[in-house]
């Protein structure tokens, strides 16, 4: 008898031990109560809000226009510290650090007139002289994000405050470019060799809103601090930091950080909750799978891309990858959303049979008992897919709609440095590279698929290997089209070859939700071509 | 008959069991007919999806599906595979190394001895899930590399388990006698010391498996397994990366399910490798 119970005992605490550990794993963050203490944070007097927190945690490089990694949460940290001469809008561009600018009838001189009394971070005042150094600075060391090609200007000053550029070739995307160009103090960089590795304190001093507080590159955090001389709109948070978070959506409800993604699943969930806004971000970011037809001749076949694209059900992967939020691409690459989106486009849809035919008609009849399919030279079709660690799921998808057709893919996932690096190089059979961008100036396309040049700056963009003279034609046409209304029929016209010509296919255009705590704070806004809230710098400024 | 005794002495061993150990071993028991079996067990294919994505559990999919709608009873009976070969891959080949490099060490003595005695001191101090994470990074994701990164952290215990017992064994008087006939060093080790110090491995093995099923778990979750492979680490691992699992109904199969059997295994090992402990050194039966 006593024997039973000590054996009952046993196994009850064994049962304990268990259920405890259940319990540990699981019971925290699924129901907990909000923290009634947070102090309201909102100065009533000044009506500014202390500190947003958002999330950080992965290095984004220090944020100097030549060391921040060249994504955009790195590429809009140094935005917050540097001034372009434009900035963007809901609507589009609006003056910056420029009071006012003039082009020229023939569309190539573009004279800026900079805004007096604008000071550096560090007290000094910034002038014409800057704006020039910049411009003649960065067409000799190359910006990470280079909008704007050495020799493509000419830069003078012109009394004291007006800048003049003068382009070799009218070009209908210079405006948007020149804008966007952070403007560099000469009196710290003009003696700076190596732009890259100059990471002094003196090197993140800007115009912008905000001074750079605090950084550490092993945690990946930041702290913003509001900049008291700015010249512009009063910020209406004292300092933006980006902190470690282990989860989100659970940092967010504990109010560790005021804004997260979220995904469908959850919309009910946050909807309904007191103080918090959720909004839809529009489609301006995509993943695309991408070919290296210079190293893969297999590639080069334009009825193989073809083949790939009809067997691919893009709705599907936007329904199981991104759970329905997101739009499927687009042939012709730009999405719906864009301004000059071509609905005409080729649209492929997911039909298995058109797309055994187009193999079989390139000789790919037979398959073996694995089911792949090969050619009569024993050529099979089995490719490397490069994915990022995130991208995974979507790279499972894909295997198993190309599995239907006998297309085998051996996936093969990196952290995104590494991922990255890979792009750069040109590592890769497939690969598919998500990225943003995909909202601005349908330029972007001729950095996409123009035929590769040895040009350096647009290694990471180019298609290897993919060559068509008649579009090359196009996409230089466009650039330096000033008509609008001509120029949107040369982009019409583009998207529809490429959607013929299949040089990379866009899958989807995720466009999830953002929730926000707007008892908190709720200034946030998109850019017209942007798809976040936490990039634009007007998102921290008083708007009229 | 020589078959009989043999089953007889299996039922006594069993017998000498606890309770807990015996549950534990009808557990593995179970758990290794499913990973045997699991092409016949399940009516679903455990690569592709069978279903629409994240069905709670029903008639059609017992255990619910996943995010790709791939079956979860599919997955886990397959992923069982996984983490068995993992498990006792890596515990045998751990255990065997370490064995005998052990009684090497203990009976050849000098040089070889201070040599891998140093050695173990070095492994033991190095931090192990630092180096695995950065070895399997290296190595690249697979399976056959987990199990060869992991043993390379797992051989230290038995090998010193085994050379402290073989140091005590090589003064024994019927070792010396048979060293004094000419017995060479492999006729002794396969003679006299393996099946001498085999409880003692088959304890460190148990033990072992339970640490490098754990361990394996881990690195899928930290995303260094093979990324498409179905092990129990790697379904929780796509679980906890579907955004806000928490506060979605989703958790209670798609990560509730492999955790338990994840938890099921490892208790189970822990339960058999403390009785097996107790059994082939009476001294902690009391």
């Amino acid at each position: 008898m006593k024997l039973k119970f000590k054996r009952l005992r046993k196994r009850l605490i064994t049962l304990l031990v268990i259920s405890l550990l259940v319990f540990s794993l699981f019971g925290c963050g699924t129901e907990e109560a909000m923290d009634e203490q947070d102090v309201d944070l909102i100065d009533e007097a000044e009506e500014q809000v202390e500190v947003v927190r958002l999330e950080g945690g992965s290095d984004d490089g220090y944020p100097t226009p030549y060391a921040h990694y060249s994504r955009g949460p790195g590429a809009y940290k140094m935005n917050l510290i540097f001034d372009g001469l434009l900035e963007r809008d809901e609507d589009g561009l609006v003056l910056w650090l420029a009071e006012d600018y003039e082009v020229s009838d023939d569309g190539r001189q573009y004279l800026f007139t900079i805004r007096n009394e604008v000071k550096w971070q560090d007290g000094e005042a910034m002038t014409a002289e800057d704006v020039k150094f910049t411009f003649e600075y960065s067409s000799e060391h190359p910006m990470v994000r280079t909008r704007v090609e050495p020799d493509e200007v000419e830069v003078e000053v012109k009394g004291d405050n007006q800048v003049l550029f003068t382009a070799s070739e009218p070009n209908a995307s210079l405006l948007y470019n020149l804008g966007r160009v952070p403007i560099i103090p000469k009196h710290i960089w003009e003696d700076v060799e190596n732009p890259e590795d100059y990471l002094e304190e003196e090197a993140v001093i800007g115009t912008g809103p905000y001074r750079l507080a605090d950084y550490s590159q092993e945690h990946g955090t930041y702290r913003f601090e509001a900049f008291e001389d700015f010249w512009g709109p009063r910020q209406n948070v004292k300092a933006i930091e980006f902190i470690p978070v282990s989860e989100d959506i659970m940092a967010f409800e504990q109010r560790e950080i005021d804004l997260t993604r979220i995904g469908t699943d959850l919309l009910p969930r946050f909807e309904k909750q007191e103080g918090v806004e959720v909004v839809q971000r529009p489609a301006f970011w995509g993943y695309r799978l991408r070919f290296n037809m210079q190293d893969n001749a297999q590639l080069e076949d334009k009825e193989l891309r073809q083949a790939i694209s009809y067997a691919l059900d893009l709705e599907d992967m936007v329904e199981r990858d991104a759970r329905g939020a997101g739009v499927p691409g687009s042939a012709g690459i730009l999405p719906p959303d864009h301004v000059m989106y071509n609905p005409e486009v080729k649209n492929y849809g997911q039909n298995l049979d058109k797309a055994e035919e187009l193999l079989v008609d390139l000789g790919y009849d037979q398959v073996n008992e694995d089911g792949i399919r090969y050619n009569e030279d024993g050529e099979k079709l089995c490719f490397d897919l490069f994915v990022r660690d995130s991208t995974i799921r979507l790279a499972e998808i894909m295997n198993e709609q190309l599995s239907e057709l006998g297309i085998n893919l051996s996936i093969r996932s990196e952290e995104r440095q590494t991922h990255d690096n890979r792009l750069h190089n040109n590592d890769y059979q497939l690969i598919i590279h998500g990225g943003g961008g995909w909202g601005g100036d349908p330029d972007y396309l001729r950095e996409r698929f123009m035929t590769s040049t040895d040009d350096e700056e647009y290694v990471d963009t180019q298609s290897l290997g993919y060559e068509n003279q008649e579009l090359n034609q196009l996409l230089e046409e466009q650039r330096y089209e000033v008509d609008q209304e001509r120029r949107e029929e040369i982009i019409f016209e583009i998207q529809e070859l490429l959607a013929e010509d299949v040089p990379q296919i866009a899958l989807y255009y995720p466009a999830g939700y953002t929730a926000y705590r707007a008892d908190k704070y709720d200034g946030w806004m998109f850019m017209f071509d942007h798809h976040s809230l936490t990039h634009p710098k007007l998102s921290y400024l008083t708007r009229e | 008959m020589d078959f009989y005794p043999k089953v007889k002495s299996a039922v006594n061993y069993f017998k000498q069991f606890s309770l807990s150990g015996k549950l534990a071993l009808i557990m593995i028991l179970i758990i290794l007919l499913i990973a045997i079996f699991a092409p016949c067990l399940s009516s679903h294919p455990h690569q592709r999806s069978s279903g629409s994505a994240l069905t709670p559990p029903d008639g059609e999919h017992l255990l619910g599906t996943d995010d790709l709608g791939i079956d979860l009873w599919a997955q886990i009976a397959n992923g069982a595979r996984i983490s068995l070969m993992v498990g006792f891959g890596t515990a045998l080949l751990a255990a065997l190394g370490g064995g005998i490099l052990g009684i090497i060490a203990a009976y050849k003595g000098g040089l070889i001895d201070k040599i891998l005695m140093r050695l173990i001191d070095i492994m033991m101090v190095m931090p192990d899930l630092p180096v695995m994470i950065l070895l399997a990074a290296f190595f690249g994701p697979s399976l056959f590399n987990i199990i060869l990164v992991l043993s390379l952290f797992s051989w230290i215990r038995p090998a010193r388990v085994v050379r402290s017992q073989i140091l005590m064994l090589k003064e024994q008087s019927y070792i010396k006698s048979a060293e004094s006939y000419g017995a060479s060093s492999w006729y002794l080790i396969c003679k006299h010391f393996l099946p001498e110090v085999s409880p003692l491995l088959a304890v460190s093995i148990i033990r072992l498996s339970g640490r490098a099923i754990v361990a394996e778990a881990g690195l899928s979750f930290l995303g260094l397994g093979d990324p498409t492979s179905r092990s129990w680490g790697l379904i929780i691992h796509h679980a906890l990366n579907f955004a806000g699992i928490y506060y979605t109904p989703f958790w209670r199969w798609w990560l509730l399910y492999p955790w338990l059997a994840l938890t099921i295994l490892i208790v189970s090992l822990a339960f058999i490798g403390r009785d097996l402990e107790r059994i082939v050194d009476p001294r902690l039966g009391k």
